[in-house]
């Protein structure tokens, strides 16, 4: 499973993503605002799995900001950072 | 007209358009070294004040008190201005970019068009600064965005007097006179000195470290007493508190810990690098916090997420915090021993 895949799972598992599959959420899918309901609380949460499944930590906004618009920026700030 | 601005993103607002405003005029200070000379950190769960219905718990020094408390430190003059009337703070503002001053406004965030609606809610206390006017859009550099952002005069207009808590009234203000040589050393030791007496010395129940204990107890009470659903509001008004508004983090502390660890560089003082490391985990022990906090109020919690839990941490994290600012007072006071 490569880590767009994993980190899609995380999601839907930790953010209570009742009904999404993986496939529904597309790489490059804005990760807050109306279609997956997230706001910026889920963003502590985020965060938090990121550094417990892939050692990277999220200081601040200043860098996770740009880091959470999207599955791809995601994971492009993890691979960048491990 | 534009002004030659330098635009440096950074994770608070205050904090950075401080430093921005400062590197326009030649002095390269980090958004964090702002931050600790300007004695920003800070606690105080404040009830009795209300954002959006909701008591206000703040992780830094009042509005404005960096960017005073900096400049004062440095020997650097500033202009500072409120209003009453938009129409005469625009033409102040106007004066001043024809004039070429880049100027700071304090506005509300809610009003700026280029917030993305996720992050906008109605917080009257966010800083950016003004540089340059093209037709009847103002040029902004908003030091919480990588690019620098457009903004009608309209929206401006409403964002400086945007209603509510704090309102920011038109508030706007322009550096005057910046010392050629500045020194950091005695503006550090004051700073951290400031930091430390506001958390462990100013008395009552609600700041410092005391209103971080005192926050663990009502935090432990909040279900019992508020009910579910508006113990979940109040934690999710803390949560945000803390992890947004550019906070840098765990409500400043993450930023404290890289001032900190500067400050260690320019004093050679070594013991700083152990207190910085010891506020990052203080920190981590935040964000502990937080992450429980966020699973409440989104009904996620587990068995193990409880108030009580999130109450020890608290806890923790007042215990831990004292002791830096012990410690940090220690070696401000070894300097003036001369040691």
């Amino acid at each position: 499973m490569d880590n767009k895949e994993k980190l899609k799972r995380i999601l839907i598992e930790t953010l209570n993503l009742d009904g999404v599959t993986p496939e529904q959420i597309k790489n490059d899918d804005p990760l807050f605002g109306d279609k997956f309901g997230l706001d910026s609380i889920d963003a502590v949460e985020i965060v938090f799995q990121v550094e417990q499944h892939f050692g990277v930590k999220i200081r601040d906004m200043k860098e996770g900001r740009p880091a959470l618009q999207s599955i791809n920026t995601l994971t492009a700030f993890i691979e960048a950072r491990r | 007209m534009q002004i030659d601005f330098k635009h440096r993103l950074s994770a608070h607002c205050e904090s950075g358009v401080s430093s921005n405003l400062l590197f326009h005029y030649g002095v390269d200070i980090s958004e964090a070294m702002a931050f600790g000379i300007g004695a920003g950190l800070f606690f105080g769960y404040l009830p009795f004040i209300r954002i959006n219905q909701l008591p206000l718990t703040t992780f830094r020094c009042e509005v404005g008190g960096i960017l005073k408390g900096l400049t004062r430190k440095l020997g650097v003059k500033m202009h500072f201005e409120k209003f009453r009337n938009p129409q005469k703070a625009m033409a102040a503002l106007d004066r001043s970019l024809e004039s070429g001053t880049p100027v700071g406004c304090r506005t509300g965030a809610y009003w700026l068009p280029y917030f993305p609606s996720a992050y906008r809610f109605h917080f009257n206390m966010h800083n950016l600064v003004v540089y340059g006017k093209e037709g009847d859009d103002y040029l902004i550099s908003d030091p919480v965005f990588p690019e620098t952002q457009r903004c009608s005069q309209e929206d401006l207009v409403k964002s400086r007097f945007a209603q509510g808590a704090l309102a920011p009234k038109g508030t706007m203000y322009y550096l005057t006179h910046v010392p050629k040589d500045i020194d950091l050393r005695e503006p550090i030791y004051k700073g951290i000195q400031t930091v430390c007496r506001r958390m462990l010395k100013i008395p009552g129940p609600i700041i410092g470290v005391r209103g971080i204990r005192f926050l663990a107890g009502q935090v432990e009470k909040w279900p019992r007493k508020l009910g579910k659903r508006k113990a979940s509001l109040y934690l999710g008004q803390l949560v945000r508190m803390q992890e947004e508004l550019g906070t840098g983090g765990a409500g400043f502390r993450f930023m404290y810990a890289a001032f900190l660890q500067e400050a260690a560089g320019i004093l050679n003082q070594n013991r700083l690098l152990d207190l910085s490391a010891k506020m990052t985990q203080a920190g981590d022990l935040w964000r502990s916090f937080a992450v429980i906090g966020a699973r409440t109020c989104k009904d996620r919690a587990t068995e193990s997420d409880s108030s009580g839990a999130m109450a020890d941490i608290l806890r923790d994290c007042a215990r831990k915090e004292s002791e830096i600012y012990q410690e940090l007072l220690a070696v401000v006071k070894m300097r003036r021993h001369g040691q």
